[in-house]
């Protein structure tokens, strides 16, 4: 192990492990779920796979012999930095999973206005004017490209019923 | 076909620009926003085109149709989001020249690019449709297996600062793309117990998650998209820029010649499409050029390549329909239907029944694109704009809108959630230098490299020796090898020449 390195110049590696991660549980629930199946429906997902498996364990042991060497730690860092920003991603992940649920009962106009008006108070926006506007726009617009001229099967919430009466 | 037929429809398809400038403008908006595709816009207008004479309805679809192509690479240049998976490999140069402040430059040279790549494959297409036709007919499932292979070594060239990430993500995807029920006997396959994935993942999702989402959540970090020293140079956006990406095309002329063959070939296949033509063109053209190590850092003839190829597949997807009575694709087929409703009978016959049909949709096509040149090429000043729009504003509005978009193409719910799940994917990926591209390339080709494959092996009883079959097959595998030894051939003759000095 290198001794003349301080522990904040070690690079943090931890996060290059993660799409491994992700990839190598996909593959395993991949394997298991083609196992009873003919050679032609699996023929390419194993051939994939495989080779999936060995990229994956190359890349583990690169990063492994650099924390080894002492070169590299298994910090986090490169995924959550800048602090600043972080909340605001997390926030932004979280609002937007919460408008794709909260559209069954909204319906598709409102539920994008509040989460419009929402998404751009996290973002740091303060003028009240831009935070009506901004999702105003938006709505109006989702709701004359989606439900009014393509008619497609967005859910449909207070407002939708509402303009329905009407148009 | 005289010169004075062509002369006589060259007339009658510029009598139709009512038809054909709210086409373009149609095409360029349904283009521009990822989860619209021109079949989807063309069904929902086939009560209007059935309704009007055969030749206005198809200068009114060969417009929509070849606009779309077009407009997909201006949210890929200007916001990372390409409109069309055919634009997602405009991302790679596109974004990074309006990030150093070329956002004009960059668009016109998608807009001269695409345009001229269209019409110079259209030009080619009329004058040779008789023996074009046939190409379809030699590349058959193995020849395909080679095309889609020049376009998956894209992975490898997107990977060139670590290879070995580059090929995680490309296997990624690739397994990814497999998703969904075998070709052969309709099992399903790792598809999390969810009905919705049984047709495999669905394109538009996969694209606005890794692309738009991903990139959303990393422009939180910045004020603005385009690097201090691009502010400048885009705020202060001038005529002079349009100018200077007209003169960075013209002196690239020739690679949109070329690429825009390549797009005409592979658009000849049926079930080939602009993103397969456009992912191979940018892995060709980076292949042969002699600075490769520029591409992905800015540089025009990458985004010439991809735009010139789209669209050169645009002509390509419509020769198999009027030679053969085969749809090139599904906005082909939506043109056939409307086409077989007024009469006409397509294959060989109707170049002697109906030649100012035949011939007059590539004409209508050359038309539409000499329009598209003069409608869009001056909205390049203004759209570059959008970069100024602080990322507090576009951030929001990117992530919600494009995952309402992502409800479009399917109208599920699912998908909306999926394109989340790729997007958070796709972040993780970008930060960790994993190549959304490369994963995307794996969720695009993966499907289509396993059809073709799979199709191939039945015929052959799973003797992989029919990949090595046929001569068009050998030309096409010689092709790829020589493509990928170029750049170690060129390396060491580099090497050579310095210890040589």
């Amino acid at each position: 192990m290198s001794s003349n390195r301080t522990p904040d110049s070690k690079a943090p590696l931890g996060a290059d492990l993660v799409i491994p991660a992700l990839a190598l549980a996909f593959a395993a629930y991949f394997f298991v779920s083609i196992s009873d199946l003919a050679w032609e429906a699996k023929a390419n997902g194993v051939l994939i796979g495989s080779v999936l498996v060995v990229l994956i364990a190359v890349q583990v042991a690169r990063v492994g012999l650099q924390v080894w060497v002492g070169a590299a730690n298994l910090g986090f860092e490169r995924l959550l930095l800048p602090h600043h920003a972080l909340a605001k991603r997390i926030g932004m992940v979280a609002l937007t999973a919460l408008f794709i649920f909260s559209m069954d009962w909204l319906g598709l106009t409102l539920a994008l206005f509040i989460a419009t008006a929402a998404a751009l108070y996290l973002m740091g926006v303060r003028k009240r004017t831009h935070l009506f506007w901004t999702p105003l726009g938006a709505s109006v617009f989702a709701y004359v490209m989606f439900i009014a001229i393509l008619d497609s099967e967005f859910p449909r919430g207070p407002v939708e019923i509402l303009l329905a009466r009407f148009f | 076909m005289t010169w004075d037929f062509v002369l006589g429809q060259f007339a009658t398809q510029f009598g139709l620009w009512w038809v054909i400038v709210p086409g373009i403008l149609l095409g360029i908006v349904v283009g521009a926003l990822p989860g619209f595709s021109a079949q989807n816009t063309l069904i929902m207008l086939l009560p209007l085109t059935l309704a009007v004479p055969a030749p206005t309805a198809l200068a009114f679809m060969i417009a929509l149709y070849c606009a779309t192509h077009l407009a997909g690479g201006i949210p890929a240049i200007l916001v990372k989001i390409p409109g069309t998976g055919g634009a997602a490999a405009t991302t790679i140069d596109g974004y990074p020249m309006t990030q150093k402040g070329q956002a004009q430059q960059a668009l016109v040279l998608c807009f001269t690019a695409s345009v001229f790549g269209g019409l110079i494959s259209t030009v080619v297409t009329i004058g040779l449709l008789p023996w074009l036709s046939k190409v379809g007919l030699y590349l058959r499932s193995v020849e395909m297996v080679v095309v889609m292979l020049f376009g998956l070594t894209l992975i490898a060239v997107i990977a060139a600062k670590d290879l070995l990430k580059g090929l995680i993500a490309g296997f990624f995807g690739l397994l990814i793309g497999v998703i969904g029920t075998d070709h052969i006997y309709n099992t399903p396959r790792a598809t999390f117990g969810f009905l919705e994935l049984y047709d495999g993942v669905p394109l538009v999702p996969a694209l606005i998650g890794l692309f738009a989402i991903s990139e959303a959540l990393v422009m939180i970090e910045s004020k603005l998209i385009v690097s201090k020293e691009g502010q400048g140079r885009a705020a202060h956006a001038h005529w002079a820029d349009t100018v200077d990406g007209l003169r960075m095309a013209a002196a690239r002329w020739w690679h949109i010649v070329w690429t825009s063959f390549v797009g005409l070939v592979i658009g000849i296949v049926p079930g080939a499409g602009a993103s397969i033509a456009a992912f191979v063109a940018y892995q060709q053209s980076r292949m042969w050029s002699r600075y490769p190590e520029l591409y992905g850092t800015g540089i025009p003839e990458g985004v010439i390549a991809p735009e010139s190829a789209n669209n050169g597949v645009t002509s390509g997807t419509l020769v198999p329909m009027m030679a053969l009575g085969v749809p090139g694709g599904s906005t082909a087929a939506v043109m056939m239907v409307v086409l077989q409703y007024h009469g006409m009978v397509m294959g060989p016959r109707l170049f002697t029944s109906n030649p100012e049909i035949a011939y007059g949709v590539f004409i209508s096509m050359a038309v539409a694109y000499i329009f598209m040149l003069f409608t869009i090429l001056p909205l390049a000043r203004y759209m570059s704009r959008i970069v100024l729009i602080e990322t507090s504003y576009l951030v929001p509005v990117i992530v919600l809108m494009t995952i309402v978009a992502a409800f479009a193409g399917r109208q599920y719910q699912f998908d909306m959630g999926l394109a989340l799940a790729f997007g958070v994917i796709g972040y993780i990926a970008h930060k960790t230098d994993y190549h959304v591209t490369a994963i995307l390339i794996g969720v695009i080709l993966g499907p289509l490299f396993e059809e073709y494959l799979v199709r191939s092996l039945r015929i052959s009883e799973g003797d992989l020796s029919i990949l090595f079959s046929s001569p068009t097959a050998n030309t096409l595998w010689a092709l790829l090898v020589a493509s990928l030894a170029l750049p170690f051939a060129r390396a060491w003759f580099k090497r050579r020449a310095e210890s040589g000095t």
